[in-house]
């Protein structure tokens, strides 16, 4: 039993990881209907970004704060310089720049900081505490805690502020709010900035555990793409549901299925997928898509 | 000059052409270094790959970033039928077949999915691939990967080794490089065309697009089968490390850069993978993957036909006013319009070709 509570409770904290991520790519979608897989990949830079500030001589938390700024300011400026081009055109072209952007931005944190993997500091203290008789790592928990707090923060920018209803126009139909004299182009510039925010914080999160490389989030956001497929690509929270079940129920696996193992558990969402794409074609939350000619 | 004319004569110099070609490739191995053939080798395994990749993506539009995975399938399948005694043409088509099996599979269930999530789905190939391979240890021989020899020269020959696998890998690639273009130009390609348009529209055409998805990721499964036999055949030896993830990225780099929807870009393509790592490596390797995005992005920004549409690019931007003239000339011919006013082109080249053809008509 308590084994169990601790996977549960490790699996809430990956899964927050990967929830934050899948939620980045679902920002990114709403506002401009493509798939950014170099999500993963900017949230490394972000990471490395909070590093080179650690390396200084600042406070973690400072560094942070100073990575996830300037990782709002990156996302913006690939949305005007690089996406842009991309948004109304083809969604195929589209995704392979943003591959690119992924090779890319991995190519640059190679070239400055090399393969080799560094070690991250981390924002909380590595001790345990007792629940329900199980140890768990105060690491796992404020983990999760501190991405759920971020999530409940973005939801009250969306529904309880101006910004987030403009932000909700311009996804919805960008033509009506620039004939209703939104700034269109400014504002998918901050839905990048923002979607760059949430990867950086789940970069700097999960940066501790998995040590610095410039590939660290390739297997997350893997897994943060088998849980936008299994939410829906246009349901928030059947994202985040999604995530956190993927994290708890690989980990189960892990241990409770040796014919799947440690090495073996990444496969575990994609046969979900498989199972409820025969079921479920539309995703476990989101809605039937009606295509007009 | 009449254009049927011209077509005949552009028929035969690219006859001429393709036959240089040919003896240029049957003659190459035997006067290249070994080194050389080697590199021409591997340049044929990638293209193959990346020949299949351009049929599920190029021609048909699905994003796919799973194509290594069946790559490396190829491979392992050749390494055990090798190893277990298999006759060679057996593995060959085994290696094909059970890529496209695989293939199926994945695609019966990710192409339900529309658009964007085939590429999500097919994402998770290389990343479960390589943990899959080696945990299969008795099949794949583990992270130690499996090595199998069935490509030395025979005595008859007389040739290297280099040279005779040489000749394989162009009979392979030739064949899967014919089919192909028969393939993406005749009812099937047709279907490929109208699925990527759109879908709505195929259907209503009686085109199934599911059908058709299933379809074009299946024979670009076949073909990263093939490429897996070759590969095998070139450098005999297989790892986990063949189909990881960076590796599928590279490939589908390649076949944006040579160009989407063009089987001549597909050559480009393998060209690309194989030459441009080579060339970064001897630099800087750290600066591969770096160079790699940026070739990649330049080539979407500046080029979107990629490398195979460059000569094309170069023929607009150098010879415009020539170019215009030979296509409108059958239209002034036929209108017979006299003043230069109504003109679209308003240069001294215009006015030149007026005189001419007042001189030619009635």
């Amino acid at each position: 039993m308590e084994t169990f509570i601790q996977l549960v409770v490790d699996g809430l904290a990956t899964g927050s990881i990967y929830a934050a991520l899948a939620l980045a790519i679902v920002l990114v979608n709403q506002a401009t209907g493509l798939i950014n897989f170099a999500q993963g990949g900017m949230a490394v830079l972000s990471a490395y970004i909070a590093y080179v500030f650690v390396q200084l001589g600042l406070p973690i938390i400072v560094a942070i704060l100073i990575a996830v700024v300037l990782s709002f300011v990156f996302g913006a400026l690939v949305e005007r310089f690089l996406v842009r081009r991309f948004e109304r055109g083809d969604p195929d072209t589209a995704v392979v720049v943003t591959i690119g952007l992924l090779t890319l931005v991995t190519g640059i944190s190679a070239v400055l900081w090399g393969y080799n993997n560094l070690a991250f500091p981390s924002l909380f203290p590595l001790t345990s505490v007792e629940i329900l008789g199980a140890v768990v790592s105060v690491r796992s928990l404020a983990t999760a805690v501190t991405i759920v707090v971020i999530m409940v923060v973005l939801q009250l920018l969306f529904l309880r502020t101006k910004l987030g209803l403009a932000l909700r126009a311009v996804a919805d139909n960008p033509s009506s709010a620039a004939f209703s004299g939104l700034p269109v182009g400014r504002l998918l510039m901050v839905g990048w900035g923002l979607a760059a925010t949430l990867g950086a914080i789940a970069g700097v999160l999960v940066a501790p555990q998995l040590t610095l490389t410039p590939g660290m989030l390739d297997t997350a956001l893997v897994y943060a793409l088998a849980a936008v497929i299994l939410g829906g690509l246009n349901s928030p929270i059947g994202c985040v549901v999604a995530a956190s079940a993927i994290g708890v129920l690989e980990n189960l696996v892990a241990v409770y299925v040796p014919l799947i193992g440690h090495d073996l558990k990444i496969a575990v969402p994609f046969v979900l997928i498989f199972v409820i794409l025969i079921l479920r074609p539309q995703g476990l939350f989101g809605r039937k898509v009606v295509v007009r000619v | 000059m009449s254009t049927a004319a011209a077509t005949v004569r552009r028929r035969r110099v690219r006859l001429v052409l393709v036959a240089v070609v040919a003896v240029l490739l049957v003659a190459a191995p035997l006067i290249l270094p070994a080194f050389a053939n080697q590199t021409l080798v591997r340049i044929g395994v990638y293209a193959v790959a990346v020949l299949g990749l351009n049929i599920i993506m190029g021609y048909t539009g699905q994003v796919n970033l799973g194509q290594i995975f069946f790559v490396g399938l190829g491979a392992y399948v050749t390494a055990y039928g090798v190893n277990h005694g298999w006759n060679i043409l057996l593995v060959f088509v085994a290696a094909c077949a059970i890529a496209g099996v695989v293939g199926l599979l994945v695609a019966l269930a990710a192409a339900r999915l529309g658009g964007l999530a085939i590429a999500m789905v097919t994402i998770a190939l290389p990343i479960v691939g390589v943990p899959l391979a080696k945990r299969l240890a008795d099949f794949t021989g583990g992270s130690q990967g499996v090595s199998a020899r069935f490509t030395d020269a025979p005595d008859w020959s007389g040739l290297a080794n280099d040279q005779w696998q040489f000749y394989i890998v162009l009979v392979v690639v030739a064949g899967a490089f014919l089919l192909a273009r028969s393939l993406v130009h005749g009812k099937y390609g047709r279907a490929f065309a109208a699925v990527r348009e759109n879908e709505a529209v195929a259907a209503s055409m009686g085109i199934s697009p599911y059908r058709t998805k299933v379809l074009a990721f299946t024979i670009a499964s076949v073909f990263g089968g093939a490429s897996g036999f070759l590969y095998l055949a070139a450098v005999q030896y297989t790892s986990p490390e063949t189909l990881s993830f960076g590796h599928s990225i590279s490939l589908l780099a390649a076949m944006v850069i040579g160009g989407a929807g063009s089987i001549a870009g597909s050559l480009l393509g393998g060209a690309y993978y194989v030459l441009v790592p080579q060339l970064t490596n001897a630099i800087d390797p750290n600066l591969t993957t770096v160079s790699q995005g940026a070739i990649l992005l330049a080539v979407l920004f500046l080029l979107p036909g990629g490398l195979v549409s460059l000569p094309r690019v170069v023929r607009r931007l150098t010879r415009r006013p020539p170019a215009r003239r030979s296509i409108s000339r059958p239209a002034a011919e036929t209108s017979q319009q006299t003043t230069p006013a109504h003109r679209p082109v308003p240069d001294a080249a215009p006015e030149e070709r007026e005189q001419t053809e007042r001189q030619d008509g009635p």
